[in-house]
C-alpha cells in the first residue's frame, strides 16, 4: 500500500536571525529557522532544512517570582545579564538568548530606555549567538524602550518583540530602521495572527522578516488551544495563504514555569515529587506538542529542558525509513 | 421646603406638568407628553437624558455619566433627578428628536453616487400586482324585490356584489345587517359597500347609502423600532398621495427592543407602550388625511408591517418570550382585525392588517422587504439585507428563503457613537478628509454640525483609513503629530469639528471606541451573509442581486460601504436600493390581494436560523474584524486601490 501524500503549495519563510562581520554585525554564529514544506516532522512528505531551534531566555534583572528550581542554575549570574547570556551559551549550550527586557516594567522597576539599551550592549558583547530581544509587556514603555535598543543592536539582525495588534507601529518602524526581523504576537487566533501580519507588512516591512508567536498556553493551561490554532495557521499557509507562511517562536519557558505543578515545591506537594526534576519535565512536556504543532524557535529556560528538548528535536528529526 | 406637588416646565417646548414632589424628570416628562430622549430607558446608564434645571430644585445622585462642567452648569440626568420644588428644565437639543430626515418612501430619490445603479421605480415597474386593495368601495344598484325575486336584503347584495366579482364566500356583521332593510330602502336602492379582506374571507363591512365609493383609502404604515412611516394612498387608483415620518414615542421607553420588551413587563408597561406607537399612527394618519382633505371615515385601511416586537407592541400582545430562550413570539401572523380595536382613528370599520413575520427577530418588516424586493420572482439567487437596528439577512430565490439576524447594534444609526446622531438636521453625512488631515463637510440642512449621522460615519472610515488616520485594525495612529489626532478622555480619537465650528458645547470627534463599535456592526452583518451562503452551500459570487433596505440604506454609498467591508465586493451594479423596502412592501400588501397571498407564502417559506448557534460564526466575525476584511482576496477592487494612504 502507497502512502497518500499530501503535497503542500507554499514553503514557510526562512527567517535569518543574527549578522557576522561580513553582514554588518557581530555575531559569530547565525540561525535560520523555517523553511519547511510539510507539516512538523512530516518529512515524508516534504522537508525541513532548519530542524526547529532552541533559544534560552535570560532577563535583564534578577526575576522575583521564578522559583528555587529554576534559579538555581543561574543563581550566580541572575544581576547580570553579560554573565546570565555567557553562561548560558558557555554552560549550557544554548544557540540562541532571548533577552526580556523585564526591569523596564512599571511594576518591575520602570527603568529607562538607557538603561536597556545598556543590557543590550553588554549581552551583545558578551555572547557570540544571535538574539532575541522582548520588551517588557507594556505598550506605553515598550514603545520609549524598544527603538533605542533597537539602535543599540542596529545591524545585529536580532528578532525584535512583540509587536501585538495594538501596538506594533513604533516596533516595526524600529527593526524597519535598524534591520531586524520581528515577532507578530496574537491571541491564540489564526485571524488576528494575520491581520498582524498584514498591518506589519502594510508599514513597507519584509513579511519574510516577520516570526509569529500565537501565544503559547503551557502544559494544563490552554495548550491544546494554542496546538490546534498552530495547527490551523500551519495548515493554512502550506495551503497557500502567503499571509500566515511565516515560522512560530513559542515562549515554553515562561508559560510552562507559571504553572503550579512546576512550581510548587515538595514540601507543599509530596505526592508530586521533586521539583528540580518536575520543572524540566513539565517544560519539556510543553516545549514537545508546540514542536509537533509547528514551533521552528522555541524559548525555553531550564537547562536541563534545552537539553530535553534538543534530543527530542534530533530524535524527531532522524530520517523516518 | 419640600412641596407636595411640584409644578415642572420644559423648554423649549414651554410644556407644563404638575407631579408629585419625588417624581423623576423623566417620568415628568412622559407625563407631559415631553419626548427626552433615554436609550436605556431609565436604567442610568446611557447619560443620554441630560437635561439643565434653569430653575427650581431637583435631588439628583451622583453619576459618572456627567463630565463635571456639565454639573457645574445644572445638568443632571433625567432618569434619576427627583423634583422636590417648582422647577424649568431645559431639554438640550441633543436630547430631543428634532426635525427628522426620515425616508418616507421607496420612491423617494435615493443618495448615492454610484452610476448605473437602478432606481425603485424601475424596480417598481416590474412588481406590479393585480390590484385588488385590502378594502374596496362598489355601488350597487339593486333590483327591488317582488313576489318571484323575494331573497332576503343581504342575499340580494351578496348577489349584485358576485355580478361585479365573484366572490364566493361572504360574511356581514349583525351590526351592518341590523341596519341594512331600512337603508336600503331609504336609499332608493342605491347603495355603497365596503368589503374588506379578512383572513381567507370577504366580509360587508359597511353600507352607506348611495354612491361614496370614491371615498376610499388606506394608509400602510412601517412601524420601526426607531421611525414610524406612514404613505396615504387611494385605494381606488393605487396613487400614493402622500409620506410622512415621525420618531417612534416609544423610544423614551428604551432604545433598542429588548429594552422595550423589558418595559412592556413592568406594571402598564405594555398599555403604554401600545399607546405610544398608536398615538404615532393616529398623529400620522391625521396630518396626511389633513393636507388631502380627506375625512378620518374616507380611511377604511391600515396595512401595517413591523418588526416582531412591534407588532406585538402595537397589537398589545405581551412580547415577553421574544427575548427569552428559545425566543418564541405570541403569534407572527396577525389576522386582520378591525383598526378600531386598537384605537387606530380611521372608519370605524375600517380594517388593520399586518405582514406577518417569520420568528422572534426576523419580523413582517422584513418579509415585505422581501416581496418589495422581487426576489422571489427571479430564479437568480439574491441577498436582501434590512439595515435597520439589528440587520436582517434573507437569502434565496423563488424556490426557497433563509433568513437570519445579525446583532449587528444600532451604529449606524448613530447610537452608541459618541458624536453619533440620526440622520436629521445638524447631522454630518458627507466627509472627506485631505492629506492635511483637514475635513470637509456637508452637514443636513445646511447648519451649524451637532454630530455625525450613520452615512457620515462610515464616510469617515473610509476617509480615516484612507489618509492613515487609522489602520486596518480600526486603530488611531498614535504617532502622529497632527492636532486633529489627540488622546481624549477614554483614549485616542480624532477631531472632527472644533468646538468653535459646531453647533454644540464641545468638540465632535470620533473615538477609538466608537470606532470598534463600527467595525463591530459591519462585521456581525458581513459575517452574517457570510455564514449564511455557507450554510447553503454558496459564496457571495453566487449572488446576482444584493438588495438593501431600511433607513440607513437610503442614506449609503455602496462604494463606502464596500470598502469598510460592510458590503461584500461584488458588481457594483449587482446592489439595489430598496429605501425603506418595509413601507414600499406593506403599500403593495395595502393594494393588492397578490401581495397579501404572497408575504404569507414568502413568510412560511423562509427558514429562519440563529446566527449565534452556527459554528463557524465567531471565526467569520473576527475574520471580518479588520478593513475591509482580513482575507484581502475576498474584496479585490479594495486591494487594488489599498496601501497607498497608509502613512503611519
Amino acid at each position: 500500500m502507497e502512502i497518500l501524500k499530501e503535497k503542500s503549495s507554499l514553503r514557510i519563510n526562512e527567517v535569518l536571525i543574527g549578522a557576522g562581520k561580513d553582514k554588518g554585525g557581530t555575531r559569530t554564529s547565525a540561525v535560520t529557522i523555517g523553511g519547511e514544506n510539510c507539516l512538523p516532522f512530516h518529512l515524508f512528505e516534504g522537508e525541513m532544512p532548519n530542524p526547529p531551534k532552541t533559544a534560552m531566555e535570560i532577563w535583564d534583572m534578577k526575576p522575583s517570582d521564578w522559583p528555587a528550581a529554576l534559579v538555581k542554575p543561574f543563581d550566580d549570574v541572575m544581576d547580570s545579564p553579560a554573565k546570565w547570556a555567557k553562561k548560558c551559551v558557555e554552560q549550557y549550550g544554548a544557540e540562541i538568548i532571548a533577552l526580556r527586557l523585564q526591569s523596564a516594567h512599571p511594576d518591575f522597576g520602570d527603568a529607562g530606555a538607557d538603561k536597556c539599551a545598556a543590557a543590550v550592549r553588554s549581552v551583545l558583547d558578551s555572547v557570540g549567538v544571535p538574539l532575541v530581544i522582548f520588551g517588557c509587556g507594556n505598550d506605553e514603555k515598550d514603545n520609549m524602550i524598544m527603538p533605542k535598543c533597537s539602535e543599540t543592536a542596529k545591524g545585529e539582525n536580532c528578532l525584535m518583540g512583540n509587536a501585538t495588534q495594538a501596538n506594533y507601529k513604533t516596533l516595526t518602524a524600529s527593526c524597519l530602521a535598524d534591520g531586524h526581523s520581528i515577532i507578530g504576537e496574537t491571541p491564540i487566533d489564526v485571524n488576528i495572527q494575520k491581520q498582524v501580519n498584514i498591518l506589519v507588512t502594510e508599514m513597507g516591512f519584509d513579511a519574510k522578516k516577520i516570526v509569529m508567536d500565537p501565544t503559547t498556553g503551557g502544559l494544563g493551561y490552554g495548550l491544546e488551544y494554542t496546538y490546534s490554532v498552530m495547527e490551523r495557521i500551519r495548515s493554512a499557509a502550506l495551503g497557500g495563504d502567503s499571509t500566515l507562511s511565516m515560522p512560530f517562536i513559542c515562549r515554553a519557558g515562561q508559560e510552562s514555569w507559571r504553572a503550579k505543578e512546576s512550581k510548587a515545591g515538595v514540601s507543599e506537594r509530596p505526592e508530586w515529587g521533586d521539583e528540580a526534576q518536575r520543572g524540566p519535565a513539565w517544560e519539556i512536556a510543553t516545549g514537545v506538542p508546540l514542536l509537533v504543532a509547528g514551533a521552528d524557535l522555541l524559548v525555553v529556560r531550564h537547562p536541563e529542558s534545552l537539553a530535553g528538548l534538543k534530543g527530542m528535536i534530533k530524535h524527531l528529526m532522524d530520517k523516518q525509513e | 421646603m419640600k412641596k407636595e406637588r411640584c409644578h415642572i416646565k420644559f423648554l423649549p417646548e414651554d410644556k407644563s406638568v404638575e407631579v408629585k414632589s419625588g417624581t423623576t424628570i423623566l417620568e415628568a416628562a412622559h407625563i407631559a407628553g415631553v419626548y427626552i430622549n433615554s436609550a436605556c430607558g431609565g436604567d442610568h446608564i446611557c447619560g443620554k437624558c441630560r437635561v439643565k434645571i434653569k430653575k427650581g430644585h431637583v435631588n439628583s445622585p451622583p453619576t459618572n455619566l456627567l463630565s463635571l462642567s456639565d454639573i457645574k452648569s445644572g445638568y443632571v440626568l433625567a432618569c434619576q433627578a427627583q423634583v422636590t420644588s417648582d422647577a424649568v428644565a431645559e431639554i438640550p437639543a441633543e436630547a430631543s428628536p428634532g426635525q427628522a430626515k426620515i425616508v418616507v418612501d421607496g420612491k423617494q430619490p435615493l443618495y448615492s453616487r454610484i452610476e448605473g445603479m437602478q432606481s425603485t421605480e424601475q424596480l417598481e415597474k416590474k412588481l406590479v400586482f393585480e390590484t385588488s386593495p385590502l378594502v374596496r368601495k362598489i355601488f350597487l344598484k339593486l333590483p327591488q324585490p317582488d313576489r318571484q325575486n323575494n331573497i332576503s336584503d343581504l342575499e340580494r347584495i351578496y348577489r349584485e356584489i358576485r355580478k361585479v366579482d365573484d366572490i364566493k364566500i361572504m360574511q356581514t356583521g349583525l351590526k351592518v345587517i341590523r341596519e341594512i332593510a331600512s337603508l336600503v330602502r331609504n336609499s332608493n336602492w342605491e347603495i355603497t359597500v365596503t368589503l374588506g379582506r379578512r383572513n381567507g374571507t370577504t366580509e360587508v363591512i359597511q353600507v352607506e347609502p348611495g354612491d361614496t365609493s370614491s371615498g376610499n383609502f388606506g394608509v400602510a404604515v412601517d412601524v420601526g423600532t426607531t421611525t414610524v412611516v406612514a404613505s396615504l394612498v387611494n385605494l381606488n387608483t393605487g396613487e400614493v398621495l402622500g409620506a410622512k415620518g415621525t420618531y417612534n414615542k416609544q423610544i423614551s421607553y428604551g432604545e433598542d427592543v429588548i429594552s422595550r420588551i423589558i418595559y412592556a413587563s413592568e406594571k402598564t408597561g405594555l398599555e403604554r407602550l401600545e399607546l405610544a406607537v398608536v398615538e404615532n399612527i393616529n398623529s400620522l394618519i391625521e396630518s396626511l388625511a389633513s393636507a388631502d382633505n380627506l375625512k378620518l371615515s374616507d380611511i377604511t385601511a391600515v396595512q401595517c408591517a413591523g418588526n416582531t416586537t412591534m407588532t406585538h407592541l402595537l397589537m398589545g400582545i405581551m412580547p415577553d418570550f421574544i427575548r427569552r430562550d428559545p425566543y418564541v413570539p405570541a403569534a407572527t401572523c396577525i389576522p386582520a382585525i378591525r383598526a378600531a380595536e386598537v384605537g387606530i382613528r380611521i372608519n370605524p370599520r375600517g380594517i388593520l392588517s399586518c405582514v406577518p413575520g417569520v420568528a422572534s427577530y426576523v419580523g413582517g418588516d422584513v418579509v415585505a422587504g422581501v416581496l418589495a424586493s422581487g426576489m422571489a420572482e427571479s430564479d437568480e439567487l439574491s441577498l436582501f439585507i434590512d439595515m435597520g437596528t439589528n440587520g436582517e439577512l434573507v437569502l434565496g430565490n423563488r424556490e426557497w428563503f433563509t433568513c437570519c439576524a445579525c446583532s449587528a447594534g444600532p451604529a449606524f444609526e448613530g447610537s452608541g457613537i459618541k458624536s453619533g446622531m440620526r440622520a436629521r438636521n445638524g447631522a454630518i453625512e458627507k466627509i472627506d478628509i485631505r492629506k492635511n488631515l483637514e475635513p470637509e463637510f456637508t452637514v443636513i440642512g445646511n447648519v451649524r454640525p451637532h454630530g455625525i449621522c450613520g452615512a457620515g460615519l462610515l464616510d469617515l472610515m473610509g476617509e480615516m483609513l484612507a489618509r492613515g488616520i487609522i489602520d486596518r485594525a480600526g486603530q488611531i495612529s498614535r504617532t502622529s503629530k497632527n492636532p486633529r489626532i489627540r488622546k481624549g478622555e477614554a483614549g485616542f480619537e480624532y477631531v472632527l469639528v472644533w468646538k468653535k465650528d459646531s453647533d454644540g458645547e464641545s468638540d465632535i470627534a470620533v473615538t477609538q471606541s466608537d470606532i470598534d463599535n463600527l467595525i463591530k456592526a459591519k462585521a456581525a452583518i458581513y459575517a452574517g451573509a457570510a455564514i449564511m451562503l455557507k450554510r447553503m452551500n454558496f459564496s457571495f459570487d453566487r449572488v446576482m442581486h444584493y438588495y438593501i433596505g431600511g433607513a440607513f440604506g437610503a442614506h449609503l454609498d455602496i462604494e463606502k460601504a464596500i470598502r469598510f467591508g460592510l458590503l461584500p465586493d461584488l458588481k457594483r451594479d449587482s446592489f439595489l436600493y430598496l429605501g425603506n423596502s418595509s413601507l414600499t412592501g406593506a403599500r403593495q400588501c395595502l393594494l393588492s390581494q397578490e401581495a397579501r397571498e404572497k408575504v404569507h407564502r414568502f413568510a412560511r417559506m423562509m427558514t429562519s436560523f440563529e446566527l449565534s448557534i452556527e459554528p463557524g460564526y465567531m471565526e467569520e466575525y473576527v475574520a471580518a474584524f479588520f478593513l475591509p476584511h482580513t482575507d484581502l482576496t475576498k474584496f479585490p477592487t479594495v486591494k487594488a486601490e489599498s496601501g497607498a494612504g497608509v502613512t503611519g
